[in-house]
């Protein structure tokens, strides 16, 4: 008996047989490809990467034209300043945000994913890289394969080092939205960076090497949530990236310059080139996938193969479920893009922006919050007159410095003792307390409504009425 | 790799959310600190704030990933987990 078996003798056999919800990872080694669509990627690469790395840099009125000053709570966009109490503007971009999103995706399918997405763009930047020192696709595959020597360890430390100065300089670049860019870049060198600058330099980095170098089709596969949702903004007339089935199959491998008639088969020559551009390595011949982020790169692939071949462009191409059934042409296809859904996404995003800029041109370039006193409500003074004190918080929006006067009217005889002059810096709040009085008939018992008035002396348009309550015992 | 994923990136998301909604409304300095005023720089309790959120959060979405196991998952023996 020493010689039991080491298994158990009674078999375990699971009810349910769960499978894991993800397929293992294969590793996506895309090929390079270059076209049309290729070419206005590059171009969103460019324009979005040289705002993101160069508007930090650009001065407006001696600072910082674009800058989130977290430590003065206060936003600045060029000529424009906003402070917490404009929130109400962030929300509204948000929502112009979605409904563009909502716009854009009804009507090209996943625009902002295949072309503007950081993640896609940064991806495209690290394979780029990638490719530069490792080569192309197949020589990629191979160097994964082999073993460890001198050369790939070189290629690697190459590869490496490239992203980590790229994911650095992304992240110090972040980080100078935040404080002034320019003393960032001062205190680097002489290493007097804040702990916490440092933290979220290093922290963004780390994410930007992670997901472009590393992680890749798997953040829009497993971590996005509008990969999840865009299924909902799909009609059969939004424009997708569509193989055409009836054209394409049968699929099947044949010379150069044979008919496909000839020899029975559909146009696809199976060559699998759509399949090896694919970032997300899905096959696009499979039909409309969730992973599809609608990059085109299997349009420009396909595209070339069919001109090698002389076949018509496009077995791949940007169609509508609509139009490949009833083989639509351009002119059909585009006639559909006016449908309901587009047009009440166009007019309520069109009425937001105009909201929104209406609302940007109009802020208010001062404000004026007054608080009353709460210690003492209301009390006499020399002269028989009732006194009541107010705190008045005076924030200057605009980017010049001005001198307000205050001024009360509301009740006879009502007046302020004291200052009535406060001069408020550019793009800050200054508090006053304000004694105003009144002779002890004036008014009714209890609250009476009293009206502040706080204008520029430079600009008479910069002015404020705001109301209080003066209290009568 | 992927579990991991579920339980920090919704996490992380919300948590940002949170952080600004939350600093928006109160200004860092007004919050106390076991009876004593903050006296962190500002940076620092953004910073802070926002990896509390975020650890809150990624709780929650632990506790979410462990109750929707499966009965076959929790029922696996040790040696099948492989």
């Amino acid at each position: 008996m020493s010689s039991a078996p080491k298994s158990s003798p009674v078999e375990f056999t699971p009810r349910f047989v769960e499978e894991s919800l993800y397929e293992v990872h294969k590793k996506v080694h895309p090929r390079a490809v270059s076209g049309i669509f290729a070419t206005w990627r590059w171009a969103l690469v460019w324009i979005t990467q040289l705002i993101f790395y160069g508007l930090c840099w650009l001065p407006w009125n001696g600072r910082q034209a674009v800058l989130f000053d977290l430590v003065e709570r206060k936003f600045y966009i060029f000529g424009l300043i906003f402070w917490p109490q404009d929130v109400f503007f962030l929300a509204v971009l948000l929502i112009i945000s979605a409904y563009s999103l909502f716009l854009f995706t009804a009507v090209g399918g996943r625009l902002w994913c295949g072309y503007a997405c950081p993640q896609t763009v940064y991806t495209e930047i690290f394979t780029w890289i990638e490719q530069k020192i490792e080569g192309e696709r197949n020589a990629r595959i191979k160097l994964d394969a082999a073993p460890m020597s001198a050369r790939k360890f070189m290629l690697r430390a190459a590869k490496y080092g490239s992203w980590t100065l790229l994911s650095l300089w992304t992240g110090f670049t972040f980080v100078g939205y935040f404080t002034p860019i320019k003393t960032l870049w001062v205190a680097t060198w002489s290493f007097s960076l804040g702990p916490w600058e440092t933290f979220w330099m290093f922290f963004y980095g780390a994410f930007t090497y992670l997901f472009a170098g590393h992680m890749r089709e798997q953040v829009c596969k497993h971590m996005c949530p509008y990969a999840r949702f865009q299924g909902v903004m799909f009609d059969p007339d939004t424009l997708t990236i569509t193989y055409d089935t009836e054209r394409g199959e049968p699929r099947g491998a044949r010379k150069k310059g044979v008919d496909p008639k000839d020899i029975a088969k559909g146009d696809c020559v199976d060559c699998g080139i759509c399949v090896q551009v694919c970032p997300t390595g899905i096959d696009i011949r499979d039909g409309l996938q969730y992973e599809c982020i609608g990059c085109a790169a299997c349009i420009d692939a396909c595209d070339q193969v069919m001109e090698k071949m002389s076949y018509p462009k496009g077995l791949i191409r940007y169609s509508t479920e609509h139009a490949i059934e009833a083989h639509w042409g351009w002119k059909e296809i585009l006639g559909h893009i006016v449908r309901p859904r587009v047009i009440i996404y166009t007019v309520i995003l069109g009425a937001i922006c105009l909201a929104f800029v209406w609302g940007i041109a109009t802020k208010p370039s001062l404000r004026v919050d007054v608080i009353r006193d709460r210690a003492t409500l209301a009390r006499e003074v020399e002269g028989g007159l009732v006194e009541n004190v107010y705190r008045l918080h005076v924030i200057n929006v605009s980017e010049t410095s001005h001198r307000y006067s205050i001024s009360v009217t509301g009740l006879p005889g009502i007046d302020i003792a004291g200052e009535r002059i406060l001069e408020v810096p550019a793009a800050a709040a200054k508090s006053i307390s304000v004694q105003v009085r009144v002779p002890p008939e004036s008014g009714r018992k209890g609250s009476n409504p009293i009206y502040f008035d706080v204008k520029s002396l430079a600009d008479d348009r910069v002015a404020v009425h705001e109301k209080a309550s003066f209290l009568q015992p | 790799m992927l579990k991991v994923l579920l339980v920090l990136w919704p996490s992380f998301v919300v948590a940002g959310i949170a952080e600004g909604v939350f600093f928006t409304v109160v200004d860092p300095q007004e919050l106390y600190l076991f009876g004593e005023p903050v006296h962190y720089s500002k940076l620092a309790t953004y910073s802070i704030g926002f990896l509390g959120f975020w650890l809150a959060c990624a709780a929650s979405s632990l506790m979410t990933w462990f109750l929707q196991l499966g009965p076959a998952e929790i029922n696996r023996r040790r040696d099948d987990t492989g």
